[in-house]
């Protein structure tokens, strides 16, 4: 080895531990930002300086959900068992919508006089919140497991159409042309270049509907049905139970960063062509 | 060449980068000098760490090692005796022709009427009269490199460092803005460094070209144009002569 | 898709407007009669009529139709302003700072998950039911996507931009009001228009579970009545308001960045 090379081989060491150290520092601060904020939760209750009814401290929402793995008190199920009916309906519906949506928008931007036919119905169906579908689906359909997969079916198929289309629109004119020249037809040309091309912003309406759905979710149960979070939720409110009501409001937390989190590893599986920032 | 005051000396510059993974030596002991005055060109292949090195010129970027002197003072970081027209067209979008030209000025706290009347000089100068309040995405690819001109001249610094700006245009326009840079460095008389990996474009424009190596970029070779009456007939004898000559010396690798 | 081919004849061009006008008259006509079949569950359309004009002739809690749209376009608004500025700083903030953002970003991560929605019954105990707890929950759902698109708006300016501030010797000042603040309004104006949706949304919840006033209540009290029209004809209002909020906001981004096409 040169000396020369000894000296950049000795001055990257020397970068990588500096690295190492800002890194240390940065990672420091986030633990122990958390830490004193739940520290100050903690004390808040434990002076009471607030309404220790209306808000439990940290401890008491751990103990609470040690409880609730077995304790049917007061919704009549287990925190397991809202934990999975919330579950099956969210990600029932999330299945058909995507199912569903995703060809239909990306036929939509492809067809034109699919385009024209499909399009008009669904601006008119678009701006409704899908909330507001509830009463309609619960009519319909009373307050079981296919109403509530019906009302995240209505939530996440509009993204999963506006991005598919969106992102079909995108396909560059190059690769069409391309296409054509070697002599592919439509069909072919929409499946081996429209459809990878749309791939990305399919991904971004799946992140957006997943949050959507997984907080209309909420909503659902919390207006109607016997099992769930937002069941939970809303009992736990109707008993005055702050307790219930802050465990179901982490748990609904915790599992809807996990599903986007499932759903980021997915993406960066599917898309390992494109350079992500 | 004595009789040449030397404005900046660059000294044994060095840059080697740097991740988890390992290191990249850009740059590898480069030195010139830039005489006052003058057009130097530095004509390298594809990425030979020419940015870096003017990015380490403007203050942009730290060097590994080496110093760079401007008239006898060593200096480090931003300096305000410098200027620089960017590769990609960097012009803010959400900002007009007037307002792109004006900014470097109002960084350094001119009042509003004053800087309106500089930059007014400097978008004339390049021919921009009349698209003052254009946004950038109105503008034509060379119309939007002839702004980036305006802009580094606007705060009169010694030096101009150019950094390929013409390398985004077609052969058309690029020709044409090679004939402008000429003129508005007729106009205004100031040293410029300026990069390039086309030949016949150094050959057209430098008094005298440094060539540089591929990766790690070092000085290969340094080339006196001045013999060369400017503007240069790019089909006479001479200028074919020397461009081979050059051609000859160059690395390939783009 | 291939819109190369610009000059479509006239007859292609009726053609496909036929196609538009046909399928909304199709649902029409499928909401016809599946409302003739269920005359229990659907209304029909001269039953719709009828209610509309009923909600002005005999007010709902006292008062018309359009008091429940102010009053529900009140809160929104209230809160949604709150939920601009206070975001917008606060986004600035720890997009700007690595070490606010590892401080303060971090406290902001741990509540982003939480959907606005499953805020309502705790607000309701600390706050009861009035309005202020209503405006808290459209102000905690709109707030954090302009917080997300503002920090990842200052985070990602391009290096292109902010070395150009550099190269002039820009202060930490002027770079962050000429350079970071406008390159990021493009990012801000996406947050703001996806906290408008939301906010119109959670609005919404926060009224079906827990007011007597507003397009939300209307909902809640049609379904609970067993008044399917009154439902219907809300539903449209309140998809027409949603409409008319995110169309103004296109519209203003337009004035404000007057160099994005």
């Amino acid at each position: 080895m040169s000396v020369k090379q000894q000296e950049l081989e000795k001055s990257w060491q020397q970068y990588k531990t500096q690295q190492r150290k800002k890194n240390l520092y940065y990672a420091f601060l986030t633990v122990l930002s958390v830490v004193v904020f739940l520290a100050i939760w903690e004390a808040v209750v434990r002076f009471q300086l607030v309404n220790v009814r209306h808000l439990p401290a940290p401890t008491v929402i751990f103990q609470t959900f040690i409880e609730k793995l077995h304790s049917t008190v007061p919704d009549g199920n287990t925190l397991g068992q809202n934990v999975i009916a919330s579950l099956q309906v969210s990600l029932t519906g999330f299945f058909f919508a995507v199912l569903i949506g995703v060809p239909l928008g990306l036929l939509m931007g492809w067809f034109e006089p699919f385009d024209s036919f499909v399009r008009p119905l669904f601006e008119l169906l678009r701006p409704v919140p899908p909330i507001a579908w509830i009463p309609v689906v619960v009519v319909f359909l009373g307050i079981g497991l296919k109403a509530k997969a019906t009302i995240i079916f209505l939530t996440v198929f509009v993204s999963c159409v506006i991005n598919s289309y969106a992102g079909i629109k995108l396909t560059s004119r190059t690769h069409i042309n391309l296409m054509k020249t070697f002599g592919a037809g439509t069909w072919e040309t929409f499946f081996k270049v429209g459809v990878p091309s749309a791939m990305p912003m399919v991904f971004t309406g799946l992140r957006v509907s997943i949050g959507s759905a997984w907080s209309t979710l909420v909503a659902a149960e919390m207006l109607a049905a016997k099992a769930g979070l937002g069941y939970m939720l809303q009992v736990g409110r109707g008993v005055g139970d702050a307790r219930i009501v802050v465990l179901a409001m982490v748990t609904i937390a915790a599992l809807g960063a996990t599903l986007s989190a499932l759903l980021n590893t997915l993406e960066a599986h599917t898309l390992k062509w494109k350079e992500m920032r | 060449m004595d009789a040449l005051k030397k404005c900046l000396e660059v000294e044994h510059i060095s840059k080697t980068f740097y991740n988890n993974k390992g290191y990249f030596t850009a740059i590898d002991d480069v030195s010139f000098d830039v005489h006052e005055g003058e057009f130097l060109v530095l004509l390298g292949p594809g990425h030979c760490g020419k940015t870096v090195l003017l990015n380490i010129l403007a203050g942009l970027e730290e060097k590994s090692g080496g110093r760079v002197l401007y008239k006898g003072q060593e200096i480090n970081g931003v300096n305000e005796e410098m200027s620089m027209v960017f590769q990609l067209l960097s012009l803010m979008p959400f900002k007009t022709v007037m307002e792109n030209v004006e900014l470097p000025l109002k960084f350094r706290g001119m009042d509003k009427k004053q800087r309106r009347e500089v930059a007014q000089h400097y978008i004339d100068l390049v021919g921009l009269t009349g698209f003052e309040n254009a946004y950038p995405h109105q503008l034509s690819g060379g119309m939007k490199q002839r702004v980036g001109i305006a802009r580094a001249y606007s705060v009169h610094p010694e030096i101009l460092i150019m950094d390929e700006p013409f390398g985004q245009l077609d052969a058309q326009t690029r020709y044409l803005m090679q004939q402008e840079i000429l003129r508005i460095w007729q106009e205004e008389k100031r040293t410029v460094i300026f990069v390039t990996n086309n030949i016949e474009e150094a050959c057209y424009l430098g008094d005298r070209i440094i060539l540089l190596s591929s990766c790690p970029a070092t000085v290969k070779e340094i080339f006196d144009m001045s013999a060369l009456a400017k503007p240069r007939d790019i089909v006479s004898r001479e200028f074919l002569e020397i461009r081979s000559k050059i051609s000859d010396q160059t690395d390939l690798s783009m | 898709m291939f819109t190369a081919n610009k000059k479509k004849s006239i007859l292609y061009r009726l053609l496909m407007m036929v196609l538009s006008v046909s399928s909304v008259i199709l649902l029409l006509a499928a909401y016809r009669a599946v409302a003739l079949a269920n005359p229990l569950l659907l209304p029909s359309f001269d039953q719709i009529g009828e209610r509309f004009v009923k909600l002005f002739t005999t007010p709902i809690k006292g008062v018309p139709l359009t008091a429940h749209v102010i009053a529900s376009l009140r809160r929104v608004l209230i809160a949604m302003g709150f939920a601009w500025v206070l975001g917008i700083l606060f986004g600035f903030s720890i997009g700007w700072s690595r070490t606010l953002n590892a401080i303060f970003g971090t406290i902001f991560e741990l509540f982003r998950p939480i959907p606005p929605i499953a805020w309502i019954p705790i607000v309701i105990m600390w706050f009861g039911v009035g309005e202020f707890p209503k405006e808290l929950i459209v102000f905690i759902g709109s707030v954090i996507p302009v917080v997300v698109n503002t920090r990842s708006g200052v985070m990602y300016v391009e290096k292109q931009y902010t070395d150009v501030a550099r190269a002039f010797g820009a202060s930490r000042f002027q770079m962050l009001k000429e350079v970071v603040l406008p390159s990021a309004i493009p990012s801000i104006f996406a947050g703001l228009r996806t906290s408008v949706s939301t906010g119109w949304t959670v609005v919404l919840a926060a009224e079906m579970l827990a007011a007597d006033r507003g397009v939300g209540a209307l909902v809640m009290r049609g379904w609970m009545g067993n008044d399917m029209a009154l439902v219907l004809i809300s539903i449209s209002v309140i998809a027409i308001i949603g409409a008319i909020l995110s169309f103004t906001l296109i519209k203003l981004e337009k004035v404000v960045c007057p160099w994005m096409h």
